[in-house]
């Protein structure tokens, strides 16, 4: 071998190496990365996970927006690492002696078996109030009148998440419990608040941002 | 002539490697600009694996503390993160209040943090990876652990 030819192996040896040595890992990072792009730019993500989504919209000049997106699996999962308060290991402690006078586990199961429809009607210069029973769901309808923010509540619940929400002991509302049930209902809006102030919403779908 | 190049390719291939292993983790990149008089400017981009190593360094009685002073979170973090390592890509927060901006989001493996308002701007960027490892430093440093 000539001392060019010797040089300019030398020369080219160097940055082949360098690449060689590179090379694999940027390949790897843009296949990773297509492969998370292509994850991302859909709007439904691959394995089906339900997401829970609130937004809060302000209806004041500046309209200040909070959006929250949380994967169900996510909560049920770091929830029982919350130890505060009257949270832990995912369950909330009720004060008992509120419902004492009160069977929540027999008054849901009378409504579960009961067939659909509207269970209680109030209507005051106040306040409606509106509860029911349907297609396996309760909701809660409220309509405040009386109020300076004149809000209207409607919340949507389906009977299977109430259920598992009260699978604890007496005193105790099972919350990961109640994600679990919640992960394998269908694209639903769960919570409706709107007043002078605010627009609340709180809904479930498969999408991993708002819409 | 030859010794030289032999040596330059060693070299030049250590250090490649060493580059390589160094950035395999990411980078951790914080910037912080603050638009007034006198404002700061201040950009970091750091390797992330460098991170679990710098811990090491650290005295044992500064990581304690940082330990005390975050034990009732570390749980919850721990998990948190652990989590989002698993799930693709998300917006989890946003708050847009007038001029006022917060984003907290997934990328790529990565916690991303904006915040931009008028007078300041912070972007921080970091793998979870490397969250996860300082998390873990911590835990193992807590009192009783």
């Amino acid at each position: 071998m000539s001392t060019n030819s010797q040089r300019l192996l030398a020369r080219v040896a160097l940055p082949a190496a360098a690449a060689l040595i590179l090379i694999p890992g940027s390949v790897r990072a843009q296949a990773t990365t297509a492969a998370k792009s292509s994850q991302s730019t859909t709007s439904s993500s691959p394995r089906e996970e339900r997401w829970l989504h609130v937004r809060v919209i302000a209806s004041d000049a500046k309209g200040e927006t909070v959006r929250v997106n949380v994967p169900l699996e996510l909560a049920e999962r770091v929830l029982p690492a919350v130890n505060h308060d009257r949270l832990h290991q995912g369950k909330v402690k009720i004060n008992s002696a509120q419902i004492d006078d009160v069977d929540l586990r027999a008054l849901v199961d009378a409504i579960r078996t009961s067939k659909d429809g509207e269970y209680v009607t109030v209507q005051g210069s106040d306040n409606d109030v509106r509860v029911a029973k349907q297609s396996n769901h309760l909701i809660i309808h409220v309509v405040d009148k009386a109020g300076s923010k004149k809000s209207q509540v409607e919340v949507k619940v389906p009977m299977k998440v109430i259920d598992a929400l009260l699978s604890a002991g007496k005193d105790e509302l099972d919350l990961v419990a109640a994600l679990h049930a919640l992960g394998s209902q269908g694209d639903m809006e769960l919570v409706s608040v709107k007043d002078s102030e605010n627009t609340v919403k709180v809904w479930l779908d498969s999408k991993n941002v708002s819409d | 002539m030859v010794l030289l190049a032999k040596a330059a390719l060693v070299m030049g291939g250590t250090l490649a490697l060493a580059g390589a292993y160094t950035f395999r983790e990411g980078v951790i990149r914080v910037d912080v600009d603050e638009y007034r008089a006198g404002g700061a400017h201040v950009h970091v981009w750091a390797p992330a694996a460098a991170v679990p190593m710098t811990i090491h360094f650290v005295p044992k009685h500064h990581l304690r503390d940082a330990a005390e002073h975050a034990r009732e979170f570390l749980p919850l973090s721990h998990a948190l993160i652990r989590e989002l390592k698993k799930f693709p890509d998300a917006d989890l927060v946003e708050v847009v209040d007038g001029p006022q901006h917060l984003q907290i989001r997934t990328h790529a493996g990565k916690l991303q943090i904006d915040v931009e308002q008028p007078d300041e701007n912070v972007h921080v960027l970091v793998p979870l990876s490397t969250v996860d490892d300082v998390i873990e430093q911590l835990e193992a440093n807590s009192p009783g652990a």
